[in-house]
């Protein structure tokens, strides 16, 4: 009966004994994962062999992983013709980068090295970051390009014309420092002459018929949001002079190429990749026949342009 | 000798007006309205006699219901109150009745004459009101027209009535337009959503008092830098109280979208800054705009001649000439110094409603003088009155 006791108690604690193992090493599992977890990707350097290579090999795995999310993006790179310079560029500053990491973390000297290769992984990391959203910009613009070859296989071939300036426009290259630049695309510009008669209004082409014309348009950007963002609209008669409402709906704005009128101003709340359509409505006495040239600027620079004429 | 300086100066004044409307009569009026309803307003204001030529009855969104088809004043001085001044105004008043009625064929029930607040307001500070009465019973004589309304406009019905000639009923309930005169600075704006109800601001501050209270100050140092420091501090002491002071209890920050500024600094900043904008009797503008324009004023004045000017078009399809012209004008009103005071103020007024978040449109209005005019001729003519 004694036995059989002192053998309960045996193991009774040498299953306490387990269980405070058990729960030991989830706290030390636990206590590993919120470390990772607060500090994204932390590599505690020992000064051991052993630590020392643990670490390279993590540092190692970091770097493959890195490289390999960047795999994905190389068919749109190929691809992206109009944006080449600048990703040529950035590509180069990778390639670099990946290859100084590379050396480093094959035959680490000291400590210092990989602190360096930790360093420069974390920059490796930004830049395929910044790889990434150029590449949704490029898959927005082969979209945009795509949609202008479905236009003209369509027969559709003036608003093709039409998105494909606006798609050029786009794709200029960066202006220099201090330059005021677009942060806004404008595309699916159309300008319209409109006839009104009991109330109603109807398109027309005859510039003796055109009571107002009306203008829209969608802008777009995936960069920020604005509480309060401006866009400015020009829209030249055929004599060369601005179509204006009147005083109260049109002024004067800096350019690259020195002052210039403006038919209408609009502000609008914008948010980050919304595709805000936008409008406005200019009327005058006399409508002559010709071109008219609707531009859109935005913070100075062009961001569209269209034409229409008038019989 | 008065007796014939006072004919010479009725004849002078009698040619000059005919010369100068009978040239435009007739292009202007008969062949781009040859359908239309023409009115004519005559104002007798503080420094003259002003008629606006205006068109009613189409009904344009852009300026309210009637359109301004020219306007033409002469100065007179009504406000000195002395015999010179008040025959000049009669015959002035007079002359320009005539034209009206000869030269341009409206009836005699079209052509509406009224005083206007200022002279109200100094003659009775003079305690000359008869003169205001005698020179409304001469000129009925000399028409001979006993029956003639002569009203006189007090100080709220005018900011009112300036308020419905210049600002787009599109943009009526949402704007507040400030004139800012020589002798000190009023408007408002309509917050209950009708014409009726009028919230006036006044100040009694204007381009001219700055300017005076700034030129006290300087005393011996009459050097430009000496104005400059003496300006900031009149617009940094009793101007600036009684600024925050009449924008806060106007209430017009909260309700107004649009600010507006009327009077001849506002169409002098207008023409230098935005010469490019010559043909538009309203410009919009910004603080900073406005900002760098007062410094430029103090540290390269001469930037703003007409030649300077004309000089930094770069637009081809501008009317040089024009603009030359428009810019030598405001250069004749105003010197520089005048320029610096009016600017002041108008930044003064303008940094009230400068808000960090709350954003609002300023405009510049050129054609303001006539504004009153031509919403009191609209509102007699439509019944309202």
């Amino acid at each position: 009966m004694k036995d059989s006791k002192s053998i309960l108690l045996l193991v009774v604690s040498v299953l306490l004994i387990l269980v405070s193992f058990a729960l030991l090493w989830t706290w030390g599992y636990q206590f590993n994962d919120l470390t990772k977890a607060k500090s994204g990707t932390v590599f505690v350097i020992k000064d051991s062999t052993a630590a020392a290579n643990a670490t390279r090999d993590s540092l190692k795995r970091v770097y493959t992983a890195t490289i390999n999310s960047v795999g994905t993006l190389d068919s749109t790179w190929l691809t992206a013709d109009s944006l080449k310079g600048n990703l040529d560029i950035k590509l180069s500053e990778f390639y670099k980068l990946r290859n100084e990491i590379a050396i480093l973390l094959k035959n680490p000297g000291s400590k210092a090295d990989i602190d360096n290769a930790k360093t420069k992984i974390g920059e490796l990391q930004k830049k395929v970051e910044q790889l990434r959203d150029r590449n949704v910009e490029v898959e927005r613009e082969n979209a945009r390009l795509k949609s202008v070859l479905e236009q003209l296989s369509a027969g559709n071939t003036k608003d093709a014309v039409q998105n494909l300036r606006t798609a050029v426009f786009d794709n200029k290259p960066s202006p220099e420092k201090n330059t005021p630049v677009a942060v806004f695309a404008a595309s699916d510009l159309k300008l319209s002459a409109m006839m009104v008669e009991d109330d109603k209004e109807q398109e027309t082409y005859q510039a003796i018929q055109t009571d107002k014309m009306i203008g829209t348009f969608t802008v777009r950007n995936n960069n920020a949001a604005f509480n309060n963002a401006e866009i400015v609209i020009v829209v030249l008669q055929p004599n060369g002079r601005v179509l204006q409402n009147s005083g109260w709906e049109s002024g004067s704005f800096e350019t690259r190429e020195g002052k210039k009128i403006y038919s209408s101003k609009l502000r609008f709340e914008y948010n980050k990749g919304e595709a805000k359509h936008l409008s406005f409505s200019l009327s005058t006495n006399n409508f002559e026949k010709g071109n008219y040239t609707m531009q859109i600027y935005q913070n100075g620079v062009m961001i569209g342009k269209m034409s229409k004429t008038l019989i | 000798m008065y007796s014939v300086h006072s004919r010479l100066k009725w004849g002078v004044t009698v040619f000059f007006s005919f010369f100068l409307l009978t040239a435009s009569a007739q292009n202007s009026v008969k062949q781009n309205f040859q359908n239309a309803a023409v009115y004519a307003g005559i104002e007798v204001g503080s420094k003259g006699v002003k008629m606006s030529l205006l068109e009613v009855g189409k009904s344009s969104k852009k300026n309210s219901s009637f359109t301004i088809l020219k306007d033409t004043s002469v100065n007179t001085d009504f406000i000195s109150f002395t015999q010179p001044t008040f025959q000049a105004t009669l015959n002035g008043l007079h002359a320009l009745f005539t034209v009206a009625l000869k030269n341009y064929e409206i009836p005699s029930e079209r052509i509406f004459t009224v005083f206007s607040s200022g002279v109200k307001i100094q003659a009775e500070k003079d305690e000359k009101t008869s003169w205001i009465l005698n020179l409304a019973d001469s000129f009925k004589l000399r028409i001979n027209e006993p029956k003639r309304q002569v009203n006189i406009i007090d100080v709220t019905e005018e900011a009112r009535l300036s308020h419905l000639g210049i600002v787009p009923a599109t943009r009526r309930y949402n704007t507040f337009l400030i004139d800012i005169g020589s002798g000190n600075t009023k408007g408002g704006y309509f917050p209950g959503g009708n014409t009726k109800d009028f919230k006036l601001f006044q100040l009694t501050w204007g381009t001219k008092s700055v300017a005076n209270a700034v030129d006290k100050r300087t005393q011996d140092d009459k050097t430009l830098p000496n104005f400059n420091k003496q300006l900031y501090r009149v617009l940094a002491g009793e101007a600036n109280n009684e600024v925050i002071y009449a924008v806060n209890l106007s209430g017009a920050y909260n309700m107004s979208d649009n600010i507006a500024f009327s009077g001849g600094i506002a169409w002098s900043v207008a023409t230098l800054m935005l010469p490019e904008l010559v043909e538009n009797p309203v410009v919009p503008v910004t603080y900073d705009e406005v900002l760098k324009f007062s410094e430029k004023l103090y540290a390269n004045y001469a930037s703003f001649s007409d030649s300077a000017i004309k000089k930094n078009l770069t637009d081809v399809t501008l009317d040089k000439n024009m603009i030359g012209n428009e810019v030598k004008k405001v250069n004749k009103v105003f010197d520089q110094r005048s320029l610096m005071a009016g600017t002041g103020l108008l930044l003064k007024i303008m940094r009230q409603f400068e808000g960090v978040y709350d954003k609002k449109q300023f405009f510049l209005v050129k054609n303001g003088a006539v504004g009153w005019i031509s919403a009191y001729v609209d509102q007699s003519i439509s019944g309202i009155k």
